[in-house]
Formats: C-alpha cells, structure tokens, sequence
C-alpha cells in the first residue's frame, strides 16, 4: 500500500512533478547522448588505430626506439617471426624497415619516417590499403618500373600533389551539379587558376563566396577543385648504413585517408626490396615487426607470452605504443561515471526542493499518518518512495529518448564536418557513431536510484520530525 | 470490561510567561461498547484530553491505560504500533489520504497491518456497506461529499477493529442530514461491534445521541452523566 500511495503521490501535482521529471529527463538524456558521442568518437580512433595505423603489437631491439638508428635490426629474424606466428592469438605478422628522411617535391619539402614493408604481409595486418583516395591509384598493386611511394593526403597536400584547380571540366562539372548560376559566374573569375595550397584555396574561396553559399556549397566544390596527378613524382632522401646521404625518385602509387592529420604528414610507404637496395641493408634485416591478434581482448595475454619466449626484444602493445589510448579506453568509463553523478547531483537539488514542498504542503496529512499507526519507518519509506519515483520516471525517459536517438545516429552518424581539421588534428574522425554499453544504462539507473533515495533524506528527516498532535491542527 | 482506565491525568503547558494547566487531575473509566461524549466549552481542555487518550500527547503526571496497557511505558515506534492497532480515530477535518479511493483510505491501516488480501477485501467491503458508502467503493475523496468523506473516515477507524474510536468534532463540519446520517451509523457500528466511542463535541445533536455525557471545563470534570 505505501508503494502505491507514494506513486500515486507522485501525480497529486502533476505540473509540479513533471516539471522536475522533464527536468531530470533532459539531463539524462543530455549526459547519456554526450557519452555515447565521446565513447563513439572514442572507438573510432582506437579502432582507427588498431586497424589502420598501429595493429596489436610491435616487436624490435630493446634500444631502437631510442633514436631509430638504422643499425639496430631484429637478430635472427626468421627464428623469432617463427616463435610469434607459433604464439596463440597471433593471426599474421608483418615485417618492417624503418628510416627518418626527407620527401621533396619542387615546391616543398618535409621530413618524413619512411618505413619499408612487404605490401601483401601488411595488408594481412593492417587495412590502411582500404582507405585509399578514389582516383589516387592503389596499394602496390600495379607492376611499376618505377619505386613506388604510398603517402598520406596531408603529406600529399603538404607537397602540393594534390592541389586545388579550377578550369573549365571543374566549371561544367559544377552546372552540371546544379550549382547557382551566380556561383559559376563567381568562380568563372578564377578559371584557369591552380592554387598553391589547400589553404590559397580556402583563403580566396572565402573572399569570393559569402558565408550562406561556402555553407551551402563549399565542400562541393572543393571536391570537384581538388586534382591529383597520377603517379605524381616524390623524392625521398635519407641517411644509408653507412651515413651517407642518399635518396630516389618515388612515384606515388596511391594516397590514404585516415583522417589523422598527424599520421598522414609523417608515414611514407615504400617496398622494403627498394628500401634495400638505397640503404645497404640485407633482405632478411627488419627494425621491427608489427603482429595482429585475433581478438583486442588478448592483448595483455598475448604480449606477456611473447616477452617470457622473446627476453632479449623489446615487445610493446598498443596500449603501450600509444598510452593515450589505454588512458581512453581503461579510464574513460570511471570518467563517464564521475560525469553522470554531476549531472544528478545538479538535479537532485530539484528535487529536494520538490520533496521539501511536499512535506511542507502534507504536514497535517503526514500527522493524520502519524496518528492512525503509521510509524517513523514506513513515513520515512513513503518519502524516500515518491523521491526515487519521481527520479526513476525522468530517468527512464530520458534513458529510452537516447536509446532511440543513439540507435539511429550510430547508423548514420553525426556530421561535424565544420570541425573536421580540428577533429583530424587529433586524430578522430569527423563523422562520429554515437555508441553506449548496456552495462552504462544500468550504471545510470543504479545512480538515478541512489539520487531518489539521497534527494529524500532531508525532507523525510523533517516529515519525522513533525509532532503529530500539532501537525494535525495546521490550517 | 474497562477498555480505557485515566487515572489522575494532568497537562501543565510550561511557555516563558505563562504555565497553562490544560488538565487538571482527570479521571475516567470507559467500558467496552460505550457511546460517550466529552462536553465542554473551547479551552475547556477536551483536545488535550482526547490526545492524550490517543497518545499523541503525554500526560505531565497521571497514567491512561489503554486495554491494561500504560500508555507513558510505550517507546516511540511500540507507540504507532499500539495506536494502530488499538486506537481508531475520526478527524474533524476528515483527513482522507486523497490520493487513494474509499477503499484503500479503508484498507490502508489493515495493509499496515499486514492482513491478508481475502480479509482485507472482506473487511472493507463489509465497513463501506455499513455506512452505507458501497456504490462509491472506488471514488476519491474529492468526488465525495463531506458527509460522505467522514463515513468513509469511520470505516477506515473501524477497519482494524480497535478497543475505541475517538472522534474529534467530527460534525463540525457537516450539514444537518449528513449529521443526522453519520450519527446513526456510529451508533448502529457501536452496538453491532461493541466498540466504545468517545466525541468531543460542540454538537448538540451528538450529545442528544451519547449514552454517556462528560462535561469538562478548565480542565477538571464537572459532570459524568450517564443516560438510562
């Protein structure tokens, strides 16, 4: 009976209520919604990294990541890269030789890590080849006379490869699009003009198009601006075995997109056979050799046997090679918690003045209670009952509203394409899939539960103390 | 059978500028199945008493047994517990829980009790029919007149068969016929349940209808009458 008098309590002063559930609803569901975009954003960039950039673990000479000198290669390759395909938990392995250098194109220059691989070995580890730029050319597939270099598109913008254009195709491409006509007639002032950077670009697109149009259509026509030259040309120069400065012209084969700024500025790509042959090294002589795992969760497992067989190797995973990683995915959800108890401690002060103005409001009922036997306890229940309703209400909306929100953006995911160099910058992708665990929804109705109950300690306290003789003669 | 011993039971109300003497040395028995009424002008002391009767007040000096039972020996919670079980209580001012219907306000007590649903159901339903209430069973308070809201307050005093019902001015604020209708039922439940009631009244028609008449003023008795 208390159960149901203190629920129906709850719908004595239905605007007063909702107005608190509404209330709690909203922080639900705004606290539920900004974590599912963080742990999204979140799994993107460790999956982003797992898959496309780092693998599971990375194996060299205990002193190579010191200063990446070239002469500190694995010893006796072939027995170790036995020992690790022979590990359980380990689904391929590729091996790799690894130089700083310069690139150099005409115009521009920066430095580089150029780091040679075995394309077919590293496609069983890495899927880096799948984010290749349509129209850019492929992953060492076709048969060159030429050494082949596979470049990041920061790297290849940085290098003026590709650049920004606008001709006539790029016009008529344009109309055919249905740009504005005034638009074409804006950008026909600029025809014949290759700009010198994406940021040239940028800079004169904004000087020519109002804010509404590089709003409405600046993506589309920086994607019909943009131009690569296929198999543009690329030197790379770096230190041999012995110290001597060398390099080659590379032809690139194809550019990626990880949407990690940093990544694709630095890492160039090239066969380890031609690597071999400009530095000195022998066939079988690798710096490191990169391992995936058949499952994330081996990790710690994986690494572990791979040290006790390996002693004299240094032997990293990923949540080594990239601490900020782990600290995002082993931290976060003790963070995410912290965030949520903010959110409710905020709310909860709604609805301690709520349940304060109820037992203000109850007081001779409450003496009434008191009289006919109902004790200190079962008072004390009632209260805390219409508190932890009221929570548990707002609570379970705003849960339900971002289930159902969180349910259709991960599918479609949310666009935040005005921040996307900022987003890259830091390595995550722009287009973000908002995704929550079952086991968060349970923290949060845990912690809506506990708000109730501790939201109702102060007004139940004062309903015990109310003096049942005189409550009842309250007007 | 004596269901109500008051043995010598004074109130003194301690302020800062002034000690008031509420009761002054009262002293009254009550046997099972009376229908009596404390009489008195206002501040005569009849609320004190009657609060004192149902220990939401204690006595300063003096002893009510309730049923051999010494009101002052009882703890806080062992308190509730006796008054709900014991003790049944009709407000002026009706004092449903209007959230619930005429049912639950009915079955509350006996759900606090922890009764059985069967009993419960029985119990409530036979209640509501005595006072003549059944074909509003399911209506809350705010769809019932006052006549009909207080009715629903003496079933639920009744609902778990207590040793008295202490009704406190419960036709101050009622019409005639709702008056009239109430009182006929209270007398009616006191003589087929034999539980005692005790008013304290203005109403001059519930002290046409008490069997026994105590009158009270400054505190003391000054009359104990009891009808033929």
């Amino acid at each position: 009976m208390i159960w149901k008098t203190a629920w129906k309590n709850v719908w004595r002063n239905k605007v007063r209520s909702m107005v608190v559930i509404a209330s709690v609803t909203i922080g639900i569901f705004g606290g539920i919604f900004a974590v599912a975009v963080m742990n999204g954003a979140i799994a993107q960039r460790v999956d982003a990294a797992l898959n496309e950039e780092i693998s599971h673990i990375h194996i060299n000479d205990p002193a190579f990541r010191d200063n990446y000198d070239m002469q500190l290669i694995i010893a006796d390759p072939e027995q170790v890269i036995s020992t690790i395909l022979e590990t359980p938990g380990v689904a391929a392995l590729t091996p790799r030789t690894m130089i700083a250098g310069m690139a150099n194109t005409a115009t521009k220059s920066t430095g580089v890590q150029i780091i040679g691989i075995a394309p077919e070995k590293e496609k069983e580890v890495l899927k880096l080849y799948d984010t290749t730029i349509p129209g850019t050319g492929d992953f060492f597939e076709t048969e060159s006379r030429y050494k082949l270099a596979y470049i990041g598109h920061e790297l290849a913008k940085e290098l003026n490869i590709i650049r920004y254009r606008i001709d006539q195709d790029v016009l008529d491409s344009l109309a055919v699009k249905n740009l504005p006509v005034e638009l074409l007639d804006k950008l026909s002032a600029f025809s014949g003009t290759r700009f010198k950077s994406e940021k040239a670009f940028k800079k004169e697109m904004k000087g020519a198009l109002s804010l509404k149009e590089q709003n409405a259509y600046g993506a589309l026509i920086k994607e019909e601006a943009w131009s690569f030259r296929a198999r543009s040309k690329m030197t790379l120069t770096f230190l041999d075995k012995e110290q001597i400065q060398t390099g080659a012209v590379f032809r690139i084969t194809g550019v990626f997109d990880i949407k990690n700024s940093m990544y694709e500025m630095s890492q160039v790509l090239v066969k380890n056979e031609d690597m071999m042959g400009l530095t000195g090294m022998a066939p079988n002589e690798y710096h490191q050799l990169v391992v995936r795992l058949n499952d994330t969760e081996l990790t710690e497992k994986t690494t572990t046997s791979l040290r006790e067989k390996l002693p004299g190797l240094e032997i990293m995973n990923w949540k080594e090679i990239q601490p900020d990683l782990a600290m995002m995915t082993d931290m976060v959800q003790n963070f995410y918690a912290i965030f949520m108890v903010v959110i409710l401690a905020a709310l909860a002060f709604g609805i301690v003045n709520t349940m304060l103005m109820v037992v203000l409001e109850r007081t001779k009922e409450l003496g009434m209670l008191t009289a006919i036997g109902m004790n200190k306890k079962r008072v004390f229940r009632m209260i805390m009952l219409e508190s932890v309703f009221l929570s548990m209400v707002g609570g379970v909306v705003g849960m339900i509203i971002s289930k159902i929100l969180i349910g259709l953006t991960s599918s479609t995911g949310i666009n935040f394409a005005s921040y996307a160099e900022g987003f890259e910058a830091l390595g995550f992708a722009a287009h973000i899939y908002p995704e929550i665990s079952t086991s968060f929804f349970i923290t949060v109705t845990v912690l809506i539960i506990l708000t109730g109950i501790l939201s109702s300690i102060y007004p139940a306290l004062k309903a015990l103390k109310l003096d049942p003789a005189e409550a009842l003669r309250t007007e | 059978m004596k269901v109500l011993e008051i043995k010598n039971v004074h109130k003194v109300y301690n302020s800062s500028e002034v000690k008031v003497h509420a009761v002054n040395g009262v002293s009254l028995d009550f046997d099972k199945g009376e229908f009596a009424a404390i009489v008195g002008p206002s501040g005569s002391g009849k609320t004190t008493l009657l609060n004192m009767i149902g220990g939401l007040d204690t006595p300063t000096e003096g002893e009510i047994m309730v049923d051999h039972t010494n009101l002052a020996g009882l703890k806080s919670s062992a308190l509730i517990d006796f008054r709900m079980r014991n003790i049944g209580f009709v407000f002026q001012s009706y004092n449903l829980i209007p959230v619930l219907t005429a049912k639950e306000n009915v079955e509350f007590i006996m759900s606090l009790q922890k009764w059985n649903k069967k009993d419960r159901d029985e119990r409530t339903h036979e209640l509501l029919k005595a006072v003549g209430l059944e074909e509003r069973i399911n209506s809350r308070p705010s769809k019932l007149s006052g006549g009909q809201q207080q009715r629903v307050a003496v079933a639920r005093a009744l609902a778990s068969k207590p040793k008295f019902v202490l009704a406190d001015e419960p036709t101050a604020n009622l019409d005639s016929k709702s008056t009239e209708t109430l009182l006929d039922i209270m007398e009616e439940l006191n003589k087929e349940e034999g539980i005692t009631f005790i008013f304290s009244t203005h109403d001059a028609r519930v002290v046409k209808k008490a069997r026994r008449v105590i009158t009270v003023e400054d505190g003391k008795v000054i009359s104990d009458e009891r009808k033929n």
